[in-house]
């Protein structure tokens, strides 16, 4: 088991050991345009959202780029229902609750207006006295946990049905049919001692559907052509996009290289 | 099972997709029903031939022309996800031609 450790330390960079604190796992700051309508950047937290919604829903159906800062959202699309006004636009609901409606242009961030209050409820990166809304241990108590720290093991709580992410948005989601699983299958790992990965589209698929992978982080068209390694992954490539920043981190091994070796 | 048929009825879209921007209401209609047709089909797409996956393709690209005459944010977000629907459906047309 050691000697596992040991190649595995030296395959793996040190970006890939390195996993930021529960509450700032997968956060984003948002910060395109809000200096130039004097407001503080955004602080988007992952673990929040995605505990609601799936990654497709935001990332396919509303149209969030996967790269910070690479949608350039600005307050206009936002009234205009799009972005963070897609569900931020303070009719639509969640559970039955209101979802408050995103910052509107030239509401500003001075004073205690009802505007400049709801401005820095998001607006609120580097703001003194702005609280979260969301206590991360608090939100998260009734979540089952990963193997390491505190970070939560989202395909078993979504599997035990602890939350049930939302897949549609009436107005902006496709209509579609329920998507078919491709079968799982096997990416052979580069090292002997490696156990090989056996992939799941089924678990993928819940939370990404197809488009969120491919063509843009998956792009090869033939089986087994594409050769990546785990340098390119910590590097934030192919898996990497997700795992390690808002998908479980790249030490939990044994939960992608499950196939046991030498079968 | 019914009650999860019945809640994908209910959350059905109206058509009154909030990005649409301002204009005649057929015209907007026109273009999101086009819209919605084509990538809604993301989810088929490993179903389709060859021939038919080409088609979806040309549909995508006359309607880019008409979403390119949408107003600055609409557009941002309309031709984005238009083009991830193409590039999927590019993306399986390969595969199959490449895994005949």
């Amino acid at each position: 088991m050691m000697l596992i450790f040991f190649f595995l330390a030296l395959a793996v960079p040190a970006s890939a050991w390195f996993v930021p604190e529960p509450q700032d796992y997968g956060a984003v700051i948002i910060r395109n345009f809000s200096g130039r309508a004097g407001l503080q950047p955004v602080r988007f937290d992952h673990w929040l959202h995605r505990s609601f919604y799936t990654c497709r829903l935001c990332h396919v159906d509303v149209g969030f780029a996967m790269e910070e800062n690479g949608t350039k959202i600005t307050a206009d699309a936002n009234s205009k229902g799009l972005y963070c006004g897609a569900c931020h636009d303070g009719a639509r609901t969640y559970n039955g609750k209101k979802i408050f409606s995103s910052c509107s242009k030239g509401a500003g961030a001075a004073g205690e207006s009802e505007g400049a209050k709801r401005c820095n409820r998001c607006h609120s990166v580097g703001k003194a006295g702005e609280e979260q809304k969301y206590d991360y241990d608090a939100f998260t108590a009734r979540l089952p946990k990963q193997k390491f720290g505190k970070l939560i093991d989202w395909e078993k709580a979504e599997s035990e049905r602890l939350i049930q992410p939302v897949d549609f948005l009436e107005g902006i989601s496709f209509q579609r049919r329920a998507l078919k699983a491709e079968k799982d299958f096997f990416i052979i790992s580069k090292s002997t001692w490696m156990p090989d990965i056996i992939f799941s589209h089924k678990k993928h698929i819940i939370w990404n559907g197809c488009e969120v992978c491919h063509p843009d982080i998956f792009p090869s068209v033939k089986q087994g052509a594409l050769r990546y390694n785990m340098l390119e992954i910590s590097a934030g490539q192919y898996c990497g996009v997700c795992h390690n920043r808002v998908a479980f981190p790249l030490n939990d091994c044994d939960r992608c290289h499950r196939n046991p070796v030498g079968r | 099972m019914l009650a999860i048929v019945m809640a994908s009825v209910a959350q059905l879209p109206t058509g009154n997709a909030p990005f649409l921007s301002p204009g005649p209401a057929h015209a907007q209609d026109d273009w999101r029903r086009e819209f919605d047709s084509i990538c809604a089909k993301t989810q088929d797409a490993d179903t389709f031939s060859p021939q038919e996956l080409k088609e979806l393709i040309s549909r995508c690209d006359a309607l880019k022309s008409r979403v390119e005459k949408l107003e600055e944010s609409p557009r941002k977000v309309a031709l984005k996800r238009l083009q991830m629907c193409k590039d999927l459906f590019v993306y399986i047309l390969q595969s199959k031609e490449n895994n005949r």
